[in-house]
């Protein structure tokens, strides 16, 4: 334990010493670079789910809603079906060279996280779409609006009430998940840590330190869902 | 109004309606009975393409709504739809539920208006601001909420009303878009006996405003008073129509007879 104590210091001395301000800014740019991939990844992701989700409760008698039903199950498929880090390299190393596009690995990142929580998002927003009561599609057809009218005023914001707990959960897996951008060399929480071990040659204290950084992250984020929560039940009883 | 030609519904094997032939006419007030199961609520609902029929057609301002090239969300503006379970858009308060429907569709008639006049191809014709539709749309909605008692209840949210309320606020929600034709589902099936009456009294008093009106319910007493001609279906069929006084004083046939002596 001793010895412990000791790392713990020369970790302390390391943001006294004379490239502390570097040690910090690489905390810092991983640290934002985590924060943004998810969020981001996030916001994309709520979005395309929401969008094949409506596609797949749409009703499929016309020829158009069962064509982008055979395409949202393919997409969901392909994302479902691979591990994050084989879609972040096939993007980075195969699609975007392919494409001739030049892209940040940080906006490549994101956009993987993005449409890969896309797929898992599609079945969590088609689960709260489906604990919707019918009869709140009915009331809105029943006065004349359209079905996608009904589902963006009606339908959706009470399907999203229903998942946030569950939309929570992947918020925090996609914070996690982000350590592994590292894979096409972008600097994240995990990057700043492994390179102030590596320049250290100490690595104990500054991954603990890091885990300790995602448990604070994953605790904002769990009080912040608690809020949104709440705020969303305003429309219930009790309020 | 509203005619039905060789309505025929089926849910995979089960055919829930048999050959419906019937014509509703401006202003009148039908009440449909039956025994449950007997296809009466689907027949409603088939009126305004709820359900859509397997085959036949409804003919509603002269066009086959029932055909699925129509756009039926036009006509259904026009037909007023009353639920057994309300559904209240939960989400909002009373008055957004009531003024949600006409404000966007008056919105959105402005908007091609608008557009159509930037063209050139519009005469001078008053276009309205989004305010003063919604504007407009509020003392619409308070005035039908004040004629059902319910104006204190506006900011209100459903799930802070007793069932009776909610379904006089959900007449109201159908009267905000001017209908010709009202729809009733059985709307007196989900509410606690004290409740009734205070539904049953708006629908009264819609009914002599000369409103036309189709209604399922098991109210045989508002059947009576209320129906210019009762029908009685079972098994998909109508078996019977007349007037409240034929069926419910001279019915002729049989199984209406066993009905009327089970629920009277």
């Amino acid at each position: 334990m001793d010895n412990f104590g000791q790392r713990v210091e020369r970790f302390i001395a390391l943001f006294q010493g004379a490239s502390a301000d570097a040690y910090i800014s690489e905390i810092l740019i991983g640290l934002q670079n985590t924060v943004k991939i998810a969020v981001l990844g996030l916001i994309i992701g709520i979005i395309i789910g929401t969008l094949i989700a409506a596609v797949r409760v749409m009703p499929k008698y016309k020829r158009l809603p069962r064509v982008l039903n055979a395409i949202c199950g393919v997409y969901v498929g392909f994302f479902r079906g691979t591990p994050m880090v084989v879609q972040l390299l096939l993007f980075y190393y195969v699609a975007l060279p392919l494409m001739e596009i030049n892209a940040s690995s940080v906006a490549v990142a994101t956009a993987v996280f993005g449409m890969n929580s896309g797929a898992y998002i599609s079945e969590i927003m088609r689960g709260g779409i489906m604990s919707v009561d019918p009869g709140q599609m009915e009331g809105g057809r029943s006065v004349g609006l359209s079905f996608s009218t009904t589902m963006i005023k009606i339908v959706i914001p009470q399907a999203v009430k229903n998942i946030i707990p569950t939309l929570g959960n992947e918020f925090i897996t996609l914070v996690k998940e982000t350590s592994v951008v590292s894979f096409v060399g972008a600097t994240d929480l995990y990057v700043a840590f492994r390179k102030i071990g590596t320049s250290t040659y100490e690595f104990m204290v500054p991954y603990l330190v890091m885990a300790l950084i995602y448990i604070v992250l994953v605790l904002l984020i769990t009080a912040l869902i608690k809020l949104v929560e709440r705020r969303l039940r305003k429309s219930d009883r009790g309020r | 109004m509203i005619e039905v030609v060789n309505l025929n519904k089926s849910f995979g094997d089960l055919h829930v309606l048999k050959d419906i032939n019937i014509t509703i006419h401006q202003g009148e007030k039908v009440v449909v009975i039956g025994p449950s199961g007997s296809g009466k609520s689907t027949f409603l609902r088939c009126l305004n393409c709820m359900e859509d029929p397997t085959s036949g057609s409804i003919i509603f301002h002269g066009v086959n709504i029932a055909d699925m090239k129509v756009d039926i969300n036009v006509y259904r503006q026009k037909m007023g739809m009353v639920f057994q379970h309300f559904n209240l858009f939960n989400n909002k308060t009373v008055l957004e539920n009531i003024t949600l429907a006409p404000v966007y569709i008056e919105k959105k008639q402005m908007r091609s208006l608008r557009r159509r006049k930037l063209r050139g191809k519009a005469e001078e014709t008053e276009i309205k601001s989004a305010k003063q539709i919604k504007e407009e749309a509020n003392a619409r909605a308070m005035k039908l909420l004040e004629r059902v008692g319910l104006s204190d209840k506006a900011e209100a949210y459903p799930a802070q009303l007793s069932g009776g309320q909610k379904q006089r606020v959900a007449i109201v929600r159908s009267l905000a878009m001017q209908p010709e034709v009202m729809l009733f589902d059985e709307p007196t099936s989900a509410l606690d006996p004290e409740m009734v009456g205070e539904v049953l009294e708006v629908m009264k008093d819609l009914a002599k405003s000369g409103m036309t009106m189709v209604v399922v319910t098991h109210e045989m007493g508002f059947a009576r008073e209320v129906a210019d001609r009762v029908l009685f279906m079972d098994d998909g069929r109508i078996l019977e129509e007349g007037t409240p006084d034929q069926i419910f004083n001279h019915p002729q046939n049989d199984r209406l007879k066993d009905f009327l002596s089970k629920v009277l």
